[in-house]
């Protein structure tokens, strides 16, 4: 209990701390997918790193913008908007193979007709947010998102059971979910209750941090 | 059967072979890439456009291709973007 209460009275200071912890992961790891992407041109990496831009500039103006500057609760609603986008575009990494076509002949990934369409559903589950004065809209799309995905990754892992970065991969995926019914939980029904926050903070450092090691492993630096 | 190559390991094999035969020629090149004249020619495309691979011409006015830095990094990294590919499942 004691331990909570010094939680809940630096409750700001921990959340720029943990803004920037996970700012500085996405950050590395826009960067190192970047550059693996320049190489290959491998759309997946690109949908991969674009995840990982958005989440970044959700965290941004959610944890350190927004902690100082917060005009109209706009970082709240720039951090849903991009965090929705982030999670539409990990999603779209795993599955790219299905919708290559629609993407054909676009060079950017950030205006092709897929990217468009991120934005206008992202764009609407905020308005519908902000009409019912709610995050349920942000919390469906995100327990949707992290349940297909780790359906994908679970189908992944399966494929190559010896290998232990797929099975990695998935125990991230379900933790993100984890965290994300968790979240709507503790936000829809237990008025906002700071234990289970706080153990959803836990579990996101937990997810970003699994990320950063599996990209420092697998870029060997 | 043998499975269809994916298009980093076209990019790799064609890479690999003009790394191994220093000016090689366009038509020991498309034997040793084993693709069909098309696709040889949109890959090649590719990775002149990428920078990958240049053009030279010989001293008996024959065309012929070398790989330039990038395309020595692209081979240097690319077990990094496989891993990266197979690790993440993308």
């Amino acid at each position: 209990m004691e331990a909570l209460s010094i939680l809940v009275q630096n409750k700001e200071l921990i959340k720029v701390f943990f803004g920037a912890i996970v700012l500085l992961i996405c950050l590395i790891i826009t960067l190192k997918s970047d550059r693996l992407f320049r190489l290959s041109s491998h759309q997946g990496i690109r949908h991969f790193r674009n995840a990982f831009f958005f989440y970044g500039l959700a965290f941004l103006s959610r944890y350190i913008i927004g902690s100082y500057y917060n005009p109209y609760n706009l970082s709240i609603l720039l951090f849903e908007f991009f965090l929705i986008i982030g999670g539409f575009f990990l999603l779209h990494s795993l599955l790219w193979r299905r919708f290559r076509h629609i993407e054909k002949g676009y060079s950017s990934s950030l205006l092709s007709p897929i990217t468009f369409l991120f934005y206008i559903m992202a764009l609407v589950l905020v308005l519908l947010d902000l009409t019912w004065k709610a995050y349920f809209f942000m919390f469906l799309s995100q327990i949707v998102i992290f349940l297909a995905a780790s359906v994908i990754s679970y189908k992944n892992f399966r494929k190559k059971p010896g290998k232990f970065f797929p099975k990695f991969y998935f125990v991230a995926m379900l933790l993100s979910l984890v965290a994300w019914i968790l979240n709507a939980l503790a936000a829809l029904m237990l008025n906002w209750n700071k234990g289970i926050l706080s153990g959803v903070y836990l579990i996101n450092v937990i997810v970003f941090l699994l990320f950063w090691i599996g990209i420092m492993k697998v870029t060997k630096q | 059967m043998a499975r269809k190559r994916e298009r980093l390991e076209v990019i790799r094999d064609v890479l690999k072979a003009i790394q191994t035969n220093r000016n090689i020629k366009p038509t020991r090149l498309l034997y040793a890439s084993n693709l069909s004249p098309q696709m040889f020619k949109d890959y090649i495309n590719e990775l002149i456009e990428k920078k990958f691979i240049q053009i030279d011409i010989d001293n008996k006015e024959k065309k012929t291709f070398s790989l330039t830095k990038k395309g020595y990094e692209f081979l240097q990294e690319y077990r990094v973007i496989e891993s990266f590919v197979d690790n993440f499942g993308l």
